[in-house]
């Protein structure tokens, strides 16, 4: 999109990189020279030139993805992994050899089973098994790949969500979306290409979910906001028209362009490229917002209001996101930490998510963009097959955090449909085939990206640093 | 595809160079260190073949081949150049599976090392530093310091020469940012330029190195590596109040203390002979790392995470090493074992971790004056007591009123005698706790210290003397020393100072003994005194809203004890928190009437045992003071004390490190893998072989740490620390990776230049300011930052400073900068942190710990960036979005990014705006023409006065906004803001300090 006021400052900047022999020049060599995948060093890198377009290790089947965050951790036992064993052993305690040391948040290790709290059926070709309260995902779950016998390191919400995005349970380093820019690089400038958008309560991880870490901040996911700006100050002050901001923004390139031309800094070419971002950016995310030119029918099939901020828009927003260029979107739903009643909780949860989560994929087929779109699904652990019931906190019919076994489920992007992976033990306790530990998925997941895990590092404080830090394989079994 | 020959020649030539300083360490110890040590390095766990490649004596040694590593002058017999150099996919080293090929470059300089003699030289940055001589330059006339004699030589030597002294404009504009982090005034300006004197320059820099500004530049960088945050972290990231430590830190850069005395302070200050509350103050340093209160966490475990970020920190910052790669495992590249992680972690690890009341003189003061108003009222309160009106008339005045108080106050007592019991206090023959420390204070009280776990148990014997005890009790007694004073010892998640006793029971020979009833003198909601023996472990007796205060539990037994041997009592303290209790003392009673809990403190209960008139004065004034104070019939006469201690005010407090008891040492151990549950080898203090030992017999503790840190004989601290500063003043440092020297860091570009800095640090008396000083009087800091093409092709980065230093402002000078141009900044200095306004929903929406951000008003709205309230998981969005620190971990080096929503920042952000207003304003003032005025706004914003050029186009803009303002094609008063006078030039004069705002020079220091 180049219109007609930004032409001249485009002009002026090409102008300066082909006399100056910058840019290709320092690019090249920087390829050259180093991993392309290695810190930037020199000034000019510095700015958008660090979203160029970057080609992975090896073509990547998914070259977008969205992943929903089901943040509190939702129970895979009421969800996706029936465990008739439960009612069977209701109100007993699990035996102190299965549970071995493990610690808890709130109940006592002795606590008793609770059986699943809904009705379990089979579904699609697959004959996948879902619970009643998923029934629109049990229509598209021929597109699901489930997998049933993740595991993670973590117990608690904050670390956990950390690590499951971080691959390290303190906040610090860059999340899986920040990678996968830093790795492949934005295919728009009028939006970011790392967007994070949230429903529900609050996320407990904050902003080290989605932070850059150790890498530039230009990789930091970009809130899209439910209140005020979509984008942080995307629009003008008031007071100041179209007309103004233009005049500002042509004085503004006009007087940075001098500059440019008497001090001959190349980060003034990157400022003036940013003012035109920036101004793209005013008219692009407005345009993005407006959802009333979607079809009724589609408003319907994902059930959002255009003007109400909810789960069911912000799938649709993210469709509209990957549409205009945009890579990597989160989609946190925070409020599935269901220490009481655990059945409520999830008709609550699955009433605002179900609809628009099938919804996507149905919507994402349509467009012809799920075979290389990756949607990722699930929490960051898993919940207790033991009841939490605490009177002194007004609980019953809960359960408490469990690493040792959850449920996730990924679609799209070269991942094998209609399948799935993995198993628990008779009581949902631990993993008893196939396990995929966190970093086995992140593995996985940078593999449909096409990189090598081991090889997307970058070097900080006298090492190369990587999302799986010294671990992860990637689990061939669910490539399509 | 010039520019890349021309590069590479440049590369190339920086090989030949290094050989002739030190080939080992310039070429080959960084192949050795990526390609070889990690696993054939320092860790003895992942080392293959018994092969170790960073000593010489080792890798000269026969290999399990036969055949040595290295044959000096040899290639084609060592076996490390086979390797290298093999085809064979089983032989080839390092491994294909590694995926670190070595380059046919990188082979060429192995075999070149070895025929050589396969020399090894020790790592430049562990070897002491020593001022060279000053090398030899052609241009003798340019350089003004020792500094610049360093970098003309290495500029000579590359063919380059160094610039011309930059203008007096932009001298002064890049002294005030980085002395000061704030532009100069127009009149500061005109001082200068007009001031004819040689020393003019040098009369700026003093003026600025002594102005308070000064020490909250400086400041904010210390806080980056201090991880310095106003909020807890993670999950709920609470407020927490540590910012005495932030301006311990200002003051005492503005008091240019010296470097060693700031580190010593800040590791040990609480350890120094008499330390005084600044000192302790001072050891927040460490009391920034993050709390985790989220439900149900393991509290030891995130204490573990804190001491490995304290380990992390300290390397970071005084040793410029990378500590953390050696918490899992022995360090790969960097001579640091593990084991020796953890004692270093073992110096660190021995200290309580409380808050502090910071007792400042003004408050101290205020109280006094409150405490003897209330002390007055204390006294006059029984002669105001209400009589009769008859009465009062036939008696004489303040007699009858006291009689009438003394009736009354009798008659409240003998009705709270009626419950009291005769109570006989204990003392245990032994008290333990599972891990909390247990002892017995001479009031036969029992004091908790040390560490709490989520499932506390304390268990007491007592000789079982008295004959046929019916009731136990337990007073939960305050202590300062204890979280909002006690009793309880909770310091996170739950309410301070609370504590919940989930069960209570008494044994006899280990057979429970049947209690029938318990009953409390206060507790909070549902948590009474019978949930502690209720059997249900989730219950039990809490005191939330009574902290500060006595309270106690009376437990009465079904049968009368028989007396006899001992009797243990075992308390349990269980929640999703640590819920211990911090003080507390056990008596019994033998009385046969049933014993109740009664609200009354213990010194109360005791005198009124006494027969009155056995009763000092002094026993019979705490008598009328607690009647005054807690009678029901009183609380019309005491609501003006009431009102009085409401207004007094509390003392701010502060997080600081305490060294622990002798007799409750914490132990240190290596972890497995570094993780928390698998501890292993006990270790003690210690420090790293590879650096200088501790000196003889001194304690090994935090002081003697930080003592070694700043010795003299350190090699490292010296050169990290002025590679810093220097960082500061021209965007990177001589060595680039601020945070690494270890052999994985890159080499210093001037390392001599280095030394001599490190050096002249410890020869100035450790003075900081000094440092800066000579550092902004050198004629490398005075060049002009202009960028010809052709230095843009030899340097790019400027490595070499053939240029004056040319970077993008820190967020918080940004800011501070169009605050202080429009006029609106805030002199103040010091004190909470404050709200200023940004977009709506930034702390609160998708935020778990949600925080309303109530915009300060006032002047504290426009305070100093640093003031600004840090919450760790939503920064401040604009200096987020200026790659401002979140305060999570240690940050040497923020990133300098530009992207488009800094550009939507600057545009339209509520802080800018308002600053552009005020600009606006300001400049609508003035009766000058609009030319003069365009000057006079661009000179605030940008120090220098504008081009004609410039001007032209700027006076064009503010005429067209002006126009279309007056055909009111806009909204005047919405975009000038509040304000006085002509609203349209008020709006046009706004909208052009916007543009001014928003240009790339407003931001940059050039």
């Amino acid at each position: 999109m180049t219109t007609a006021h930004t032409a001249p400052l485009n002009l002026a900047r090409r102008h300066f990189l082909r006399d100056c022999g910058i840019g290709l020049g320092k690019v090249a060599l920087a390829t050259l020279l180093t991993d392309a995948f290695r810190s930037p060093s020199s000034a000019a890198e510095k700015g958008p030139a660090l979203l160029a377009p970057k080609q992975p290790h090896f073509p990547g089947k998914a070259k977008r993805v969205i992943h929903l965050f089901m943040a509190g951790a939702p129970s895979q036992l009421d969800l996706f992994d029936y465990k008739p064993k439960l009612v069977e052993y209701e109100g007993k305690p699990i035996p102190p050899s299965i549970i071995g040391g493990q610690r808890y948040a709130f109940i006592r290790a002795d606590a008793a089973v609770l059986g699943p709290r809904f009705k379990f059926a089979k579904h699609g070709k697959s004959g996948a098994e879902l619970s009643e309260v998923m029934p629109h995902l049990a229509k598209v779950v021929d597109e699901l790949c489930i997998i049933r016998s993740m595991h993670t390191d973590q117990f608690n919400h904050a670390p956990a969500q950390i690590f499951f995005n971080t691959g390290f349970a303190q906040p610090g380093r860059p999340s899986l979306g920040s990678w996968t820019i830093y790795g492949l690089g934005a295919e728009t400038r009028d939006l970011p290409a790392f967007v994070v958008m949230s429903t529900g309560s609050g996320i407990s991880g904050g902003s080290a979910n989605w932070s850059s870490g150790f890498l530039p901040t230009i990789y930091n996911g970009v809130r899209l906001r439910n209140q005020g700006d979509p984008i942080l100050n995307v629009s003008r002050p008031k007071g100041v028209d179209a007309q103004m901001q233009k005049d500002s923004f042509d004085l503004i390139g006009a007087l940075n362009q001098k500059r440019l031309e008497s001090e001959g800094d190349p980060e003034i070419a990157t400022r003036i490229a940013s003012y035109e971002m920036a101004h793209r950016l005013q008219t692009s995310a407005p345009e993005l917002m407006d959802l009333k030119k979607e079809p009724k029918k589609v408003l319907d099939l994902y059930g959002a209001d255009p003007d109400k901020p909810s789960f069911a828009r912000a799938c649709l927003l993210a469709r509209r996101l990957l549409q205009r260029g945009v890579r990597f979107i989160n989609i946190y739903h925070e409020g599935w930490d269901a220490h009481s009643d655990v059945a409520g909780n999830l008709r609550q949860n699955c009433g605002v998510t179900d609809r628009a989560c099938a919804a996507l994929l149905l919507d994402l087929k349509q467009h012809g963009m799920l075979d290389d779109t990756l949607v990722i699904w699930g929490g960051e652990f898993g919940r207790t097959p033991m009841v939490e019931t605490n009177p002194a906190l007004g609980r019953s019919l809960g359960r408490d955090h469990h690493p040792q076994a959850f449920t996730m489920w990924m679609a799209g992007g070269g991942v094998k449909a209609g399948m799935t992976y993995g198993a628990t033990d008779d009581l949902g306790f631990h993993v008893a085939e196939k396990a995929v530990h966190v970093h086995d998925l992140q593995a996985t997941i940078l593999h449909l990206l096409g990189f090598d895990h081991e090889k997307l590092t970058y070097r900080f404080a006298g090492r190369d640093f990587r999302l799986t830090d010294i671990h992860g394989k990637v689990v061939k079994d669910l490539l399509a | 595809m010039r520019t890349l020959a021309l590069s590479l020649c440049l590369l190339l030539g920086g090989v030949a160079r290094a050989a002739d300083r030190d080939f080992f360490n310039a070429e080959v110890r960084p192949i050795l260190a990526q390609h070889c040590f990690k696993c054939h390095g320092p860790d003895e766990k992942t080392r293959k073949a018994k092969l170790r490649l960073d000593l010489r004596e080792e890798a000269l040694k026969p290999g399990r081949s036969g055949s040595p590593a290295l044959v000096p002058g040899k290639p084609e017999q060592s076996e490390l150049i086979k390797r290298i150099l093999s085809s064979d996919e089983t032989e080839v080293m390092p491994p294909p599976s590694t995926k670190s090929p070595l380059s046919s470059a990188q082979k060429e300089i192995l075999k070149r090392w070895v025929r050589d003699g396969a020399e090894y030289h020790p790592h430049w940055a562990f070897v002491a530093p020593k001022q060279a001589p000053l090398p030899a330059v052609k241009n003798s006339k340019w350089p003004r310091k020792a500094i610049d004699s360093f970098i003309l030589a290495r500029l000579e030597a590359e063919g380059l020469q160094p610039s011309a002294q930059a203008d007096r404009y932009t001298l002064i504009r890049r002294l005030s940012f980085d002395l000061i982090g704030l532009p100069p005034t127009p009149e500061e300006v005109d001082a200068f330029i007009n001031d004819k004197a040689p020393d003019a320059y040098e009369k700026v820099v003093d003026r600025l190195l002594a102005s308070p500004r000064y020490g909250e530049r400086w400041a904010r960088r210390w806080l980056d590596l201090a991880r310095y945050a106003d909020t807890n972290g993670y999950e709920k990231d609470r407020p927490r109040s540590i910012w005495p430590y932030r301006d311990w830190v200002i003051n005492a850069l503005n008091a240019d203390m010296p470097f060693d005395q700031f580190t010593i302070e800040q590791i040990a200050g609480d350890l120094l002979p008499n330390a005084t509350q600044q000192q302790r103050i001072a050891t927040g340093f460490h009391r920034n790392t993050m709390t985790n209160e989220e439900g149900g966490i393991d509290p030891l475990e995130f204490r573990f995470y804190s001491m490995t970020d304290r380990v992390g920190t300290t390397g970071t910052v005084w040793l410029g090493m990378t500590l953390v790669c050696a918490q899992c495992h022995s360090h790969k590249y960097d001579p640091i074992a593990q084991k020796e992680y953890y004692q270093l972690m073992a110096f660190l690890n021995n200290a309580d971790e409380p808050e502090m009341e910071v007792v400042q003189p003004e408050l101290a003061r205020k109280r006094h004056e409150l405490e003897q108003k209330i002390d007055d009222l204390l006294q006059h309160i029984p002669t105001r007591y209400p009589v009769k009106a008859a009465q009062a008339k036939e008696t004489l005045g303040a007699q009858a009123h006291r009689q009438a108080f003394e009736t009354a106050m009798a008659k409240w007592y003998t009705e709270k005698a009626k419950n009291l019991a005769q109570w006989t206090p204990l003392t245990p023959i032994e008290a333990k706790a599972n891990v909390p420390l247990l002892t017995v204070l001479p009031d036969r009280s029992i004091f908790a210290s040390g560490d709490q776990t989520k499932s506390d148990t304390y268990t007491l014997t007592f000789n079982n003397d008295l004959q046929g005890i019916t009731a136990l009790r337990v007073e939960a007694l305050p202590d300062p020393r204890l979280p909002k004073g006690g009793p309880g010892r909770v310091y996170y998640e739950g309410p301070p100072g609370d504590f919940t006793l989930c069960d209570f029971r008494l044994e006899v020979g280990g057979k429970k003994v049947k209690l029938a009833k318990a009953s409390h003198s206060f507790a909070s909601g549902g948590f009474t005194a019978d949930k502690a023996i209720d059997d249900n472990l989730q219950t039990g007796w809490s005191i939330n809203g009574g902290q500060g205060r006595a309270h106690n539990i009376v437990f009465n037994l079904a049968e009368p004890l028989r007396a006899g041997g001992t009797f243990t009592i075992k308390m349990l303290f269980a929640r999703h928190y640590s819920a211990g209790l911090g003080r507390f003392r056990v008596s019994v009673t033998t009385q046969q009437k049933e014993a109740v809990a009664v609200d009354l403190p213990s010194e109360i209960e005791t005198l009124l045992h006494l027969p009155p008139g056995e009763r000092s004065p002094e026993q019979k004034r705490l008598l009328e003071r607690h009647f005054i104070l807690n009678a029901p019939e009183m609380a019309a006469l005491r609501k003006e004390i009431e009102t009085l201690r409401r207004q007094m005010p509390a003392y701010p407090t502060t997080l600081v490190m305490q060294e622990r008891p002798p007799e409750n040492p914490r132990q240190t151990f290596v972890h497995r893998r570094g993780e928390f549950l698998q501890p292993t080898e006990r270790v003690e203090p210690g420090v790293p072989a590879f650096l200088p030992p501790l000196p003889d017999g001194a304690p090994r503790n935090r002081l003697t740490l930080a003592r070694w840190l700043v010795a003299k004989d350190n090699p490292l601290v010296g050169r990290v620390t002025m590679n810093r500063q220097w960082a500061a003043f021209f965007g990177r440092g001589i060595v680039r990776t601020t945070q690494d020297f270890g052999f994985q860091g890159e080499a210093p570009s001037h390392p001599e230049l280095l030394d001599w800095l490190a050096v002249e640090l410890v020869r100035q008396g450790w003075s900081m300011k000094k440092m800066h000083k000579l550092i902004v009087m050198s004629a490398t800091y005075q060049q002009v930052s202009r960028v010809t093409p052709e230095v843009l092709k030899k340097d790019p980065e400027n490595k070499l400073l053939g240029r004056g230093p040319r970077v993008r402002l820190e967020a918080e000078m940004i800011r501070d900068a169009a605050l202080s141009v429009s006029g609106l900044l805030s002199p103040k200095m010091g004190g909470p942190s404050v709200f200023p306004p940004q977009p709506p929903g930034v702390t609160t929406e998708g935020a778990y710990g949600r925080l309303d951000w109530k915009v300060s008003q006032g002047e504290d709205r426009y305070r100093r960036g640093l003031y600004t309230f840090m919450k760790r998981t939503a920064p401040y969005a604009m200096f987020a979005t200026f790659d401002g620190p979140s305060g999570e971990v240690c940050l040497a080096r923020r990133e300098i990014t530009n992207t488009p929503l800094q550009a939507l920042t600057m545009l339209n952000d509520v802080a800018l705006v308002e600053a552009a207003q005020a600009l606006g304003r300001l400049t609508a003032k003035q009766a000058t023409p609009v030319e003069k005025r365009v000057d006079e706004l661009f000179r605030r914003v940008l120090t220098r006065p504008p081009s004609a050029e410039e001007r032209t186009l700027l006076v064009q803009f503010y005429q067209k906004q002006k126009a279309r303002l007056e055909r009111k094609e806009l909204d005047a008063s919405a975009l000038a803001g509040p304000g006085e006078g002509d609203v349209n030039e008020r709006a046009a004069w706004t909208a052009l300090a916007r543009v001014l705002f928003n240009l790339d020079e407003a931001i940059i220091k050039g």
